[in-house]
């Protein structure tokens, strides 16, 4: 191959006081080509990305872009040097319009310099064209999924032009059909010429867009090679240094009794009618397309919104679920699918994170037991394997998988019967992820009760006893575990199919 | 490896402690620049003088950890300290004045709370309601006129008890049981929840209206003990007293590492930017520093303590964020 | 429900001790009926506008108190009594409101003398007759004014201390805000009246006390860390002297301090009278409104065009203070 190379880093250095984050990093980009960098949460990828985008400073070695040596101190500049990032964890202004947030900081100007309103919206209303999304230029970014906020950061690369963008998991929150739509749009940047660093942990989509792969383990590149040269199992194990069993295999577990009704649940303008049952050491899978109404059933089911109709009974006792409280105190807790939002307390500790809702636990005799608190914040933080210097750390600067597995210790702790986990896995890596399903496992071999949102097919197929289907705020198919398939799973969720029967 | 563990060790307790390295190198140059700034006396008379704000800045360092913040705080103090006054002028019982004090304290706290539980009114638009309110409440009751011979009311503000000022003694009390419920109750693992992320909060069970609600009324009783305070010290009962304290308060929480981005804060840190504040004060009147002169200092050192606070943390946070990434 | 129920008790609450108190009245009659309405011919009532500086001033809301009192006692004159909030800005839409409105009368006391010059002419203009107060804006033609002279206010107090401060004294000064008319003048008044005259005299703390007793007191709680003498307190108000005097009333080091302030306030009064206290001169918000009154009526019924007048500001010291504590009483601002 004889394709000239984009962006080279040489030998380069990073060190934060007392550990070693990037070690003499070589790795090349070559121009208009797909380069995949994949390595377990806290490798060094996203501490690279972040020297490669001006965010930190290497200690030593060089970046150089088209052979020429560059400095890059901040984001703006890196943009200048045609450097664009999508990072993982968005961050928004909420108040701001698609078209605001789409030039922000880059307004076009009219002749007398006042910010050119016109032209903003007959650019936005190009771009959304374009990549066919039928979004109204004035919606207020708080109104938006994930997944389309996600899109629209994609698009705001797209739209300064930009030689190198670099993709931190663009897929982590965005449905199949967008998927479809952003892949195409990779391959017409890479036609034009544009070189585009991707990190990701989907092995199928790495598969699919990579033209290079290099993984990286603790601070350092293991391996860089193109992408006809490997194979899966060996990216997998290259990047946890051990052999994993390629796909999880879900033990057979003893179902028990019910534990969980939910009869005609009904919430105005979101879903209509929703019966379903969770049993003991039973894991119930939810799927269906974005915005088919799953995670806002779950949202009522532990009280965060509340419910017009229907009737919920938990081990045979009806209950008038009013708040987050009267849920905890069911024994019913839920891991959001927005972890920053509903997740964390960002500046608050490990500790404060992990003890939150179980706090009359360590408050007792009128004082705080500091003792009893540190000891079961240590016990479920090792339990769920969180990385962190410390329990004092803020939580914020955890990983995202690692901040994921202190929200799951802070629901252990409160002991729960039924877990309702909406997209546990979503953007944490491969490892963290087969430790979720695990500890899934280990769940319900304890007999507790689990309901499990994912957009991810397969693992709900790996994981579940029982799949309902959802579309339209409707469940239109329940199948057991011998029926399970991919495609009849998307039959019930584009409603191409439907069951009767299910809604009674 | 060892050295480099011992440095961030260092760094850690730097930043940890960084508000306080800055009260005591304003200690230390205060001690310098004049031969009468340490002395038992003074020290005392600092700390009497600073009692009043402190104890606002208490309440206000709860409400500010928990996202929010009382403009009204100076002039609920005055409402507070005219009805007191006059319910001891009427009655004769020092306790009943006292109690009034905090009920009036309270209730006007009560209603910044509905306001911003039930209407959802902002908190900064609440309190500033609240604050005009209860001036003009104030003033309408006393006719614009100070109350004079409050005769034994004078106890709870000038008096002294083993050779300390009551108004240090309240200060200190308060210090504690601010202390207490932030770090040894629920409410206050709540307040700073709620501060740190409402939504979150709310979703791990935490009835975020309700400890809103509480944090008002504690604000409001310490408010209205600051109010028997300050209408004791001056020895009299005056509509106009304390304006601007709202600030002094915020100021001195703010000094102290509060966040106004809530979340974050602790009632040492304000008791430290109360000195730091009042060390300030106490030091250029000494040296005699020109009046006009003297503002700028001020402000200036506030910003400068801020500054370096924030700063300080930024490198704590950067070096955290370093190790757990590279980990 | 419940939600309301709580309100009303609050509400009930707050009103109960609003009213429930006994009203400290801080103003009764004075001494004397002013000069009864004469003319019982014209019944004609004159609608007359007291802008005050601030409502939530003590001098002021008592000068305003006096003014409404001292209306009342006069049939043909109809008092509206407007707030200026301390601030200009208002002041001066208060006195543009009450030109477009008519007054016969506007009385003006002003936040800023020079900031409020311009609408006072506007007003004079309108052919509207102005009296300025406390203090007066001087050199407006067709004007009147009732003041109190605030260098005279200061310099009965000079003359005292002139002779009783010990030789090569330390002394601490309070100031009232900068800029403030009487303020300024009250300490040009000290300066050359008596420190020019005492230059043995040392200042050994000088600060703004903003006519605040609370400020004052931390001032002089610092003073008297740093002096083991402090021979005479100079203070621009009575408020400050009895900030500055609770600090060292209990102190037998500063038992003989001296101790100065202007107002004539009740708490000076008895402050004099336990002997705390040196001397005062009273600036009689009684006086003022007397006096405001009647040139308001000397005015209106045409007797004179302008008048610009003095009150007294007798030197209140323990001989005499007696006289003033009874007039306090009258006031039922002592008890």
């Amino acid at each position: 191959m004889n394709v000239e190379v984009k962006l080279r880093v040489s030998n380069i250095e990073k060190s934060f006081p007392g550990v070693k984050a990037l070690d003499k990093i070589n790795f090349a980009v070559k121009k208009g080509t797909v380069h995949v960098l994949c390595g377990e949460n806290g490798a060094g990828k996203s501490t690279l990305m972040k020297v490669i985008n001006g965010i930190h400073k290497p200690d030593s070695g060089q970046i150089l872009i088209d052979g020429q040596v560059v400095e890059i101190s901040n984001p703006i500049q890196a943009r200048s040097l045609g450097i664009s990032m999508i990072f993982q964890e968005l961050n928004y202004m909420p108040e701001m319009t698609i078209e605001e947030s789409l030039f922000v900081g880059n307004w076009p100007k009219d002749k007398f310099g006042k910010v050119d309103w016109k032209e903003i919206r007959k650019r936005t209303l190009t771009l959304l064209e374009k990549e066919q999304l039928s979004y109204d230029p004035e919606t207020k970014l708080k109104d938006l999924t994930v997944s389309d906020i996600q899109m629209l950061e994609i698009l705001k690369a797209i739209s300064y032009n930009s030689d190198i963008i670099i993709m931190d998991e663009p897929t982590s929150a965005i449905t199949q059909k967008e998927v479809e739509v952003l892949f195409k749009k990779i391959n017409e940047l890479k036609a034009r010429g544009t070189s585009i660093i991707y990190i990701s942990h989907k092995m199928d989509e790495i598969f699919r867009i990579a033209d290079e792969i290099t993984v990286f383990r603790d601070g350092c590149v293991v391996d860089s090679r193109p992408k006809d040269a490997y194979d899966m199992e060996t990216v997998i194990t290259q990047m946890v240094g051990r052999k994993l069993e390629s796909v999880f295999q879900k033990e057979d577990i003893k179902i028990g009794g019910t534990v969980l009704q939910v009869k005609g649940l009904t919430s105005d303008g979101k879903f209509d009618n929703v019966s379903f049952e969770v049993s003991e050491g039973e894991i119930v899978g939810f799927a269906g397309l974005m915005g088919a109404g799953r995670t806002e059933v779950m949202r009522v089911l532990f009280g965060l919104d509340p419910y017009q109709a229907g009737e919920i009974t938990i081990k045979n006792k009806n209950v008038n679920i009013k708040n987050v409280k009267t849920s905890i105190d069911r024994k019913m807790v839920m891991l959001s699918e927005d972890r920053r939002r509903f997740g964390i307390i960002p500046v608050r500790s490990v500790r404060e994170n992990v003890s939150l809702s179980s706090l009359r636990k360590f408050i007792y005799d009128g004082r705080l037991h500091p003792e009893v608190e540190n000891q079961t914040v240590t016990d479920f933080c090792k339990k769920m394997n969180v990385k962190t210097p410390d329990y004092e750390t803020s939580i914020e600067a955890l990983s995202g998988g690692n901040q994921q597995k202190v929200v799951l210790a802070k629901w252990m702790v409160t002991n729960p019967d039924i877990l309702i986990l909406d997209e546990p896995t979503r953007g944490i890596d491969v490892g963290a992820k087969h430790e979720i399903y695990k500890l899934m496992t280990m769940l319900a071999k304890q007999g507790k009760a689990l309901i499990m949102v994912s957009s991810e097919l397969p693992e709900l197929i790996m994981m579940c006893d029982k799949i309902y289907v959802m579309s339209k705020g409707k469940i239109t198919g329940v199948l057991r575990r011998e029926e399970f398939s991919q495609e009849r799973i998307m039959a019930y969720a584009t409603e191409t199919i439907s069951q009767e029967g299910v809604n009674q | 490896m060892s050295k480099v563990n011992k440095q961030s060790l260092w760094t850690s307790i730097k930043s940890k402690y960084s508000i306080y390295f800055v009260l005591i190198v304003l200690f230390l140059v205060c001690w310098l620049a004049n031969e009468n700034f340490v002395s038992v006396e003074n020290i005392k008379n600092i700390s009497t003088q600073i009692s009043v704000g402190t104890i606002l800045a208490f309440g206000q360092t709860i409400l500010i950890i928990s996202g929010m913040l009382d403009l009204s705080s100076a002039s609920v103090l005055a409402l507070a300290g005219v009805l007191s006054v006059s319910v001891y002028k009427m009655t004769g019982s020092l306790l009943l004045a006292f109690v009034a004090a905090i009920l009036v304290g309270v209730i006007c706290n009560i209603l910044n709370g509905l306001m911003v539980t039930r209407f959802k009114t902002p908190p900064f638009i609440a309190t500033l309601a609240m604050m005009t309110i209860a001036r003009g409440a104030a003033l309408m009751y006393t006719n614009g006129q100070n109350i004079y011979q409050i005769g034994a009311y004078i106890k709870f503000g000038q008096g002294r008890i083993l050779g300390m000022p009551t108004p240090v003694i309240f200060m200190v009390t308060l210090l504690v049981l601010t202390w207490y419920l932030l770090r040894h109750t629920v409410f206050g693992r709540s307040i700073y929840a709620i501060g740190g992320n409402e939504e979150a909060a709310n979703a791990s069970g935490i009835n975020v209206n309700r400890i809103k609600m509480q944090a008002f009324i504690i604000n409001g009783i310490f408010v209205g003990i600051a109010g028997v305070l300050f209408m004791s010290r001056v020895n009299g009962g005056m509509p106009n007293g304390a304006v601007g304290y709202e600030f002094k308060a915020l100021t001195a929480a703010v000094i102290g590492g509060t966040s106004f981005s809530g979340g974050i804060g602790t009632a040492s840190g304000t008791l430290a930017g109360a000195f730091i504040v009042g060390f300030l004060d106490n030091i250029m009147v000494l040296v005699g520093v020109n009046s006009y002169l003297q503002q700028i200092v001020r402000g200036a050192i506030i910003a400068l303590a801020v500054i370096y606070d924030i700063w300080a943390k930024t490198k704590r946070t950067k070096r955290k964020l370093g190790s757990a990434e590279a980990k | 429900m419940k939600k309301w129920l709580v309100i009303a008790l609050i509400v009930s609450m707050m009103a109960s001790l609003l009213t429930g108190c006994s009203q400290p009245a801080p103003a009764a009659a004075p001494a004397e009926p002013a000069a009864a309405p004469t003319a019982a011919a014209e019944q004609k009532e004159y609608r007359v506008a007291y802008i005050a500086r601030a409502q939530a001033d003590s001098f002021a809301a008592w000068l305003a108190n006096a003014v409404k009192e001292e209306a009342a006692k006069y049939d043909n004159i109809k008092l509206d009594v407007f707030d200026g909030q301390a601030n200009d800005d208002t002041e001066n839409g208060l006195i543009e409101n009450a030109i477009t409105n008519k007054y016969d009368v506007i009385i003006v006391q002003p936040n800023n003398g020079e900031a409020q010059r311009p609408y006072v002419e506007k007003a004079v203009a309108a052919g509207i007759k102005v009296i300025t107060t406390n203090a007066r804006i001087s050199g407006i033609p067709g004007s009147s004014s009732v003041d109190a002279d605030p260098y005279m206010q200061a310099k009965v107090n000079c003359d005292l201390a002139v002779s009783q401060v010990p030789q090569n004294a330390k002394v601490v000064v309070l100031m009232g805000p900068p800029g403030n008319f009487h303020a300024d003048a009250r300490r040009e008044s000290w300066k050359k009246e008596f420190f020019e005259k005492r230059p043995d005299v040392k200042i050994v703390g000088e600060e703004i006390a903003n006519w605040n007793k609370d400020e004052a007191m931390n001032y002089m709680e610092t003073w008297v860390q740093a002096n083991d003498k402090i021979d005479a307190i100079i203070a621009m108000n009575d408020n400050m002297a009895a900030g500055a005097l609770e600090v060292i009333k209990d102190n037998p080091k500063f038992k003989n301090t001296l101790a100065y302030g202007v107002d004539g306030t009740a708490e000076a009064c008895l402050l004099i009278e336990k002997g705390l206290m040196t001397s005062t001169s009273l600036q009689s918000a009684y006086d003022l409104a007397t006096s405001l009154l009647d040139t308001t009526n000397k005015l209106v019924t045409g007797a004179e065009k302008e008048i610009n007048m003095d009150i007294d500001c007798p030197l209140i010291t323990k001989d005499n203070v007696q006289k003033y504590i009874e007039m306090h009483k009258k006031a039922g601002a002592i008890q």
